[in-house]
């Protein structure tokens, strides 16, 4: 039951500043999960869906999603990995966009997501959401997908 | 170019309503003289036909006086010739009938005096016949028939009777010239008449042809601007309709405009302040390197060393901090002025006072510390619109009111409703520091402020509300005297429109 591959984080966000910024706050956060980034919807997509090691084929994993994306709406890409192939389905999404819509916020929980998070510009509040983040990751039962 | 139509329209109907009083005043003037002009000739006409039967009674008369003698005449020959007593009585029943009918001759005829003229030299004739007759008559009846013989051959009996006949001839040719005239005169009367009628006949035919027209154009003139206005008032609507809807689009393009720009701005200004705050850490390490690198080798801080890292770093983090929360709070404004123009409005009714006064009681810490005193007078009016609006409206300008007052001088603060024509107007009036009369309009623009900068803000909160009354389908306007005071005056519709967006 007990999975001890570790969950391997993708994180599809175009801006490499905030990028770096939540990597360095999930560190902070003492979680120590390889992080995969993509700049741009295509790319990450094509990860999720055909690497062999990406979540489709291969172990457990969480996305983190930012929804303005060059190339495609980020709630487009939710709407991907949640009507994928079962291993997929299952994957955890984690919203993290500067957007507070009350509309949009809805469309993503409608669309599968399992967490929200608007990012703050003020960043006491923002490294104060990443950790929290990393306590939700670190609780975080993900499924095993050879038992699907 | 509406108004020039109708006025046109306005000038023809003058036109066309003179023409047919005209039309109309001139059918009824020719019946009036149709009527007139018959009644006088009738009278006249009766009048003529009552003297040609005079004329033929004159005429009749005369024949009468004549028959009378004529018929004496013969009697008295016959008693004469015969003696027989019955012609005598004959004789002066003939001769008796003479007198009366003579009387009525004159009598017909007295306004003629000609006729009588005529009919006193026939009197004359008659007179001598008569005694002649008479004498003849009484020799014959006391027996002395060759006297009354011979005094028949003397006389001139033959003559005389000629003489009365060619008179009584003479008068009754008078008479029928008077019938001839007055014939002719009735006639001639009978013509006008009918000519009288005729023009008349033509008038009214006229009048009324030309009212029928008139009436006709003017029906069909006001059937035409009818259908102008129609297809104006449809134009109109059509133009009303396009211009709401580019409106409504605008404004749709300026809320996802700002929408989108204010998160967009955010984004970057996430980065600034978290690598500010990566900054800020590595500062406070390098700090800490500086104080040990001074306790254990002295000799390689250097000064410029010692004062980046304990002032020049410090400060410009400050500057960026400072200046990225400002433009954080802007770009919250913004988004949230969006943000208010695309929330979906609901009709309630509001108690207007009952809202000033729950304004009032969230300040009153603040008016009790400043000795600042809000009234709201009553009766205030009610209205149907959205109370979160309204609510954020009047807590604005109160609040300002109350951030805004003249130093040294107690804040008296009057909130005042009055309804009119499907309108609300609210005052909020107060005696502060005031606005001068080039920063009124200037106010309610975003990020404007007016007068000496005292005071926190950012300059939104007029333009929010500007933005909110604009959305309930109101206006907003202020009146103030720089130093005295300043009345902002907020109209509304009492009932908020169903389709306000």
């Amino acid at each position: 039951m007990n999975d001890h591959r570790s969950v391997s984080i993708v994180m599809i966000e175009d801006d490499e500043g905030h990028a770096r910024l939540i990597e360095k706050n999930i560190r902070r956060a003492g979680i120590l999960n390889d992080i995969t980034h993509f700049t741009d919807g295509t790319s990450a997509l094509d990860y999720l869906f055909n690497a062999s090691e990406g979540p489709a084929l291969n172990g457990p994993a969480l996305v983190l999603l930012d929804l303005n994306l060059p190339d495609m709406s980020g709630t487009d890409i939710l709407a991907r990995i949640k009507s994928g192939p079962a291993s997929l389905k299952r994957t955890p999404v984690v919203v993290l966009t500067t957007t507070d819509d009350k509309v949009e916020i809805q469309r993503c929980y409608d669309l599968g997501c399992n967490v929200y998070i608007t990012k703050p510009v003020n960043y006491e509040s923002f490294a104060q959401a990443i950790r929290q983040l990393g306590l939700f990751l670190s609780v975080i039962q993900v499924p095993d997908p050879e038992q699907a | 170019m509406i108004a020039s139509r109708i006025k046109r329209f306005g000038v023809g109907e003058g036109l066309a309503n003179r023409f047919l009083v005209t039309c109309m005043a001139l059918g009824f003037a020719s019946v009036i003289i149709a009527v007139v002009a018959a009644a006088w000739m009738t009278t006249r006409t009766q009048e003529l036909s009552r003297w040609v039967s005079h004329t033929y009674e004159v005429e009749i008369a005369i024949t009468q006086a004549l028959n009378g003698v004529e018929q004496a005449e013969a009697t008295r020959r016959g008693y004469l010739l015969t003696g027989q007593e019955i012609y005598r009585t004959t004789y002066v029943q003939a001769a008796t009938k003479v007198q009366p009918a003579l009387w009525r001759v004159h009598w017909l005829s007295r306004d003629n005096p000609e006729q009588q003229r005529n009919l006193a030299a026939l009197r004359r004739e008659l007179n001598d016949l008569q005694r002649v007759r008479n004498a003849s008559v009484a020799l014959m009846a006391a027996g002395d028939r060759p006297a009354a013989v011979r005094l028949f051959a003397d006389e001139t009996g033959a003559r005389r009777m000629r003489r009365i006949r060619d008179r009584a001839g003479a008068m009754v040719t008078a008479e029928r010239v008077l019938l001839d005239r007055r014939r002719e005169e009735q006639a001639a009367s009978l013509r006008a008449f009918y000519v009288t009628l005729g023009i008349a006949g033509v008038l009214l035919v006229l009048s009324a042809l030309a009212s029928l027209a008139t009436v006709l154009r003017y029906t069909s003139d006001l059937g035409t601007s009818r259908d102008q206005l129609q297809s104006l008032n449809d134009s109109l609507e059509t133009l009303v309709a396009e211009r709401t809807e580019d409106l409504t689009r605008a404004n749709e393009e300026i809320q996802r405009f700002a929408y989108i720009v204010s998160h967009d701005l955010r984004s970057p200004l996430v980065n600034v302040m978290g690598f500010t705050a990566e900054l800020d850490a590595a500062t406070s390490a390098i700090g800490e390197l500086i104080d040990r690198a001074e306790e254990r080798a002295p000799d390689i801080v250097t000064d410029e060393a010692r004062f980046a890292a304990r002032e020049d770093l410090p400060e410009a983090i400050g500057f960026i901090r400072t200046s990225t929360q400002k433009m954080d709070r802007l770009i919250n404004a913004i988004l949230k002025l969006s943000r208010e123009g695309r929330r979906v409005l609901l009709r309630e009714t509001v108690d207007v006072a009952a809202l000033a006064d729950g304004i009032a009681a969230s300040l009153q810490h603040r008016l009790d510390e400043q000795g600042t005193t809000i009234t709201v007078q009553r009766p205030m009016p009610e209205m149907t619109t959205d109370r979160l609006a309204l609510e954020q409206i009047l807590s604005n300008l109160i609040e300002n009111a109350v951030k805004y007052l003249q130093p040294g001088r107690p804040g008296r603060i009057v909130v005042r409703g009055s309804a009119w024509a499907g309108r609300t107007i609210i005052e909020v009036e107060d005696n502060g520091r005031g606005i001068s009369a080039h920063d009124h309009q200037r106010i309610f623009d975003l990020f404007r402020r007016s007068g000496q900068q005292d005071q926190p803000g950012e300059g939104i909160g007029l333009a929010h509300v500007r933005a909110l009354a604009y959305r309930l389908g109101g206006t907003i306007d202020v009146r103030s005297e720089f130093g005295q005071g300043s009345t902002f005056r907020l109209s509304l519709p009492t009932v908020m429109n169903e389709e306000a967006r």
